[in-house]
């Protein structure tokens, strides 16, 4: 349905951005600020011109559309809620804009209000609500015209962190419902994770890799998506064999790893690779290959972190999960050896 | 926990003295005017400050004299046709020099507006004469009333920009956005969404400036012609004559009239904004 | 790149057509007047007030000569040349002391809490918007021979003839005083309200006193709103009209009402022109050092 082809260099803003989102996706664009996010969701809107490049909507281009012409609409990071208006007469606005009669437009106001779970609220006026419901009547507000797209810059970034992982199933259940595709913007790597069909991670006006959230987080395409997604270990060192998608890489510290190996890399020569904090085990011995001093341990409640130093003094954190039979950690100044088990480790393009 | 807090350690805001010049500011700026409203019950038929017993008597006097009467409709006249000159042109320029880019000379229109601003009084007084005067010389023509609207229109326009201004300064941007992305054509947009939050900024505005040129004494005394005679000139041209209270009472009136548009634009501006 | 560009040209057009009739109605109505005066003041006077046609930079020369009625020749004249100094004086005097009383009330102000800060304001809007002949009848009925406080001091038996107030220099410089006041007041208001007041407990914490914090931290800040406040009480009474005619009696003139005379009484419309002109000046130059004043307060900022 919804086929977005650009190319910009629109400031380097946005540059040679090429997406194809799928009818009835929850689609992220994740990135850190800056990214050029924004700006694509904003040329999607028709608040920015792309300086080249098309947009396409059905097959058909919406680029020379005005953002009143097009069947997208937006849900705005501040909410952008029409402070003189009510709940209700809020909710209605893109209706009346369309020119829809006021005896269509009650009842869809009422299945909005319904859909947000803000039933009996429509008479107030929206200054008098919380930070919440104000976000419910922006999505009921921007859902109501029935959109082909809807567009979300960074929804949840206003609110408390209980609000925002309750909001987090709320919308995936709104896009469920109404099978309306979302393109939601985030910096938040966690959101992004939690509600996403597929993610594309964003850096400097590209885009670096699209894919499901486990593709992303299992299968990072480069060191700033492995590096952006969640915390990693990054470790350096050289091939020694490469057997089809499986790479022996010897580590500057004397270890040799075996490492997944992605297409299209070469198969030898000084290599990085990437391993998961949680997938690293601290091993009772201490005369394993890869042997490490404990600097810090932090407790998290669910997982504590241990913060190691290698011999060859790259920092390694490896997370344990706290169980009630569960060994207690390492202390602080001891020596401990790590194993890395088969197929958790990636070598990773730079 | 304010409260004990303030017990416990000296208000770091505080400098010894200030409260007190203050409550005298307050004092020195009511007092004179209160005098003048409390002598407007004075019973005596002279300006002494002697009291005499209270009378509202002077009131009666005052709206049965029908040169304050007609003095005072030839300012709700010119007051009211300078206000809708004003504000209508002070809106058209607000839109103008907010939101959005600034374009190449706005600047100078910025300057050129409130230009009546730094102009003293009585120079813009002598110059609106000497302008008028040319012009009936050049042409003949005197424009009558419409010199004191046009004037009043004039310097006006600042008083009545500047709220409106600032309002449309305070609002955001992406509720016009929020209304395209609705579906609002520019002109629905405007008219749904921009102007219904601008109304108390412009009302804000129009109450000033009708205050302005209800007031204005110095410029009108220098151009209305014979029988132009506003309610400022008409009150000035009874300190001349012999003084009774009954022009503290008129004083009083123009003064009621003045604070009712003033605790109207103070109550509009000061709503709380979104 | 082209697109953008025309729908900017096509905005900036729309928002110069809106901006275009006030600026053209001000320039008819207030700034044309002033070209009107200058060149009036270029020309020499008609005899029934008005001007003659004829280029003459007499004006100019009558503000620092007189010309002798029977040979003329010109003698130095010092009688316009003090009326202007008492003026600037005046104006000096009025700027000072309404910032010497202004600034702590101001100060005052900003320190409540929000609630009580909005009655504050409302209180100094008042004066400030209220009709200004009026506030100043009110001055001289209080400082009259008759007025309140002589009144008061006679019945108390504290003199025993009226103390002259009125028709004084002191008089006029009470109601200038009075008069703009509050255009001191607001102006500081509003940018001490906007002052970051944690910046004075960071300055207490580096040992600063109460007086240096407010000379070191809190005057540099307010800067602007100061500049402006005496910018905004210095212009009006270098220009005052009504208070020295009502208030010094027409016998201690200022500039104001030396220009509305030569337009009334002595009909000599160029010379009222040329003061207005040099009146402008000095409105210029105050604006100029505001300017000025304003931009090494924010590097200061």
């Amino acid at each position: 349905m919804l086929n977005v082809k650009k190319e910009f260099g629109h400031f380097q803003a946005v540059d040679h951005v090429t997406l194809n989102i799928e009818p009835n996706e929850f689609f992220t664009l994740l990135g850190p600020s800056g990214c050029g996010k924004t700006t694509l969701l904003r040329m999607m809107a028709g608040f920015e011109t792309p300086t080249s490049g098309e947009i396409l909507l059905d097959k058909r281009s919406i680029a020379g559309l005005l953002p009143n012409g097009r069947p997208i609409n937006t849900v705005f990071q501040n909410y952008a809620l029409f402070p003189h208006m009510t709940v209700a007469e809020n909710i209605g606005f893109g209706l009346k804009m369309l020119g829809r009669r006021r005896n269509e437009i009650v009842p869809v106001v009422e299945e909005m209000l319904r859909l947000v779970r803000l039933e009996g609220a429509g008479e107030r006026p929206v200054t008098k609500l919380s930070g919440g419901q104000q976000q419910r009547v922006a999505l009921a507000r921007a859902l109501a015209p029935r959109p082909k797209v809807l567009l979300l810059d960074e929804p949840l970034s206003a609110l408390d962190l209980k609000l925002r992982q309750s909001m987090q199933i709320e919308l995936k259940r709104l896009q469920a419902e109404t099978g309306i595709t979302f393109v939601f913007v985030t910096h938040d790597q966690e959101e992004a994770l939690t509600m996403s069909d597929r993610i594309a991670v964003m850096s400097k006006g590209r885009v670096l890799q699209v894919g499901s959230a486990r593709d992303i987080y299992e299968h990072p395409a480069d060191r700033f998506v492995a590096g952006f997604i969640g915390e990693t270990n990054f470790l350096e060192g050289t091939i020694v064999e490469a057997k089809g998608r499986v790479a022996r890489v010897r580590l500057k510290s004397g270890a040799d790893v075996a490492a997944a190996m992605p297409e299209g890399l070469p198969t030898s020569g000084d290599v990085t690779i990437v391993v998961r904090p949680e997938h690293l085990q601290i091993a009772a011995d201490k005369d394993a290959a890869l042997c490490a001093t404990v600097e810090t341990v932090v407790y998290f409640g669910t997982d504590t972190h241990v913060h190691l130093r290698l011999k060859d003094g790259s920092p390694v954190i490896v997370r344990q999960q706290n169980r009630r039979d569960g060994t207690a950690p390492p202390d602080v100044g001891t020596e401990v050896g790590l194993s890395i088990p088969d197929g958790v480790a990636q070598v990773l393009k730079d | 926990m304010a409260d004990v807090a303030a017990i416990r350690s000296p208000d770091i805001k505080k400098q010894s003295g200030f409260a007190f010049i203050a409550g005298s500011c307050i004092a020195v700026l009511y007092l004179p005017m209160l005098v003048v409203i409390a002598y407007s019950f004075n019973s005596a038929n002279n300006l002494g400050a002697k009291w005499h017993g209270f009378t509202s008597n002077w009131y009666n006097v005052v709206l049965a004299n029908t040169e304050f009467y007609d003095s005072t409709i030839l300012s709700l006249i010119v007051a009211a046709a300078a206000t809708l000159i004003s504000t209508v042109l002070a809106t058209a320029a607000a839109l103008g020099t907010t939101r959005g880019r600034p374009w190449r000379g706005q600047g100078s229109a910025y300057l050129a507006i409130t230009t009546p601003l730094v102009v003293p009084e009585i120079v813009t007084g002598i110059s609106l004469l000497s302008l008028f005067a040319f012009l009936s010389t050049v042409t003949g023509i005197d424009l009558g009333i419409w010199k004191l609207i046009l004037a009043h229109s004039a310097f006006c326009i600042p008083f009545a920009y500047l709220p409106i201004r600032a309002r449309l300064e305070g609002m955001d941007t992406t509720l016009d956005n929020a209304a395209a992305d609705l579906y609002a054509t520019p002109w629905k947009t405007f008219r749904y969404v921009t102007m219904p939050l601008l109304v108390p900024g412009i009302s804000s505005g129009a109450a000033l400036a009708f205050i302005v040129s209800f007031d204005d004494f110095t410029i009108t005394q220098l151009i209305a012609g014979p029988g132009e005679t506003t309610l400022p000139l008409y009150i000035w041209g009874r300190i001349r004559r012999t003084l009774t209270p009954e022009l503290n009472a008129m004083c009083t009136l123009l003064l009621l009239i003045s604070l009712a548009f003033i605790v109207l634009s103070f109550i509009l501006s000061h709503r709380r904004r979104a | 790149m082209a697109e953008i560009k025309d729908m900017q040209r096509l905005d900036d057009a729309r928002r110069r057509f809106l901006t275009l009739p006030a600026v053209l109605f001000i320039l008819a109505f207030a700034a044309l007047p002033l070209l009107v005066v200058l060149a009036y003041s270029f020309m020499k006077p008609a005899t029934y007030g008005g001007v003659e046609w004829q280029f003459s930079t007499e004006a100019y020369v009558g503000f620092l000569f007189q010309k002798d009625i029977f040979d003329d020749s010109l003698t130095f004249s010092s009688e316009y040349l003090l009326i202007f100094a008492r003026t600037f004086l005046f104006g000096i005097a009025t700027t000072v002391i309404c910032l010497l009383i202004g600034f702590p009330t101001a100060y005052h102000m900003a320190t409540r809490p929000p609630q009580t800060r909005n009655w504050w304001v409302l209180l100094i809007t008042i004066p400030f918007w209220s009709n200004l002949l009026v506030r100043t009848i009110a001055v001289m009925f209080i400082i009259r021979d008759e007025g309140l406080i002589n009144t008061i001091l006679l019945s108390l038996g504290l003199v025993d003839q009226p103390v002259t107030m009125i028709f004084t220099d002191f008089a006029i410089l009470l109601g200038l005083f009075y008069s703009f006041l509050p255009f001191m007041i607001l102006p500081i208001y509003a940018s001490l309200e906007k002052l970051d007041f944690r910046l004075v407990e960071a300055s207490y914490d580096l040992y600063a006193s109460r007086f240096q914090v407010l000379t070191r931290i809190i005057i540099p800040l307010t800067w602007p709103g100061i500049a402006t406040g005496c910018l905004l009480v210095f212009i009006p009474s270098f220009g005052a009209y009504v208070t020295p005619l009502l208030l010094g009696g027409g016998r201690h003139l200022m500039i104001g009402d030396l220009i509305a005379l030569q337009f009334g009484s002595s009909r000599n419309w160029p010379l009222g022109s040329a003061f207005s002109m040099i009146l402008m000046a000095f409105v210029m130059l105050a604006l100029f050092f505001q300017i000025r004043k304003n931009a090494g307060g924010v590097s200061h900022g």
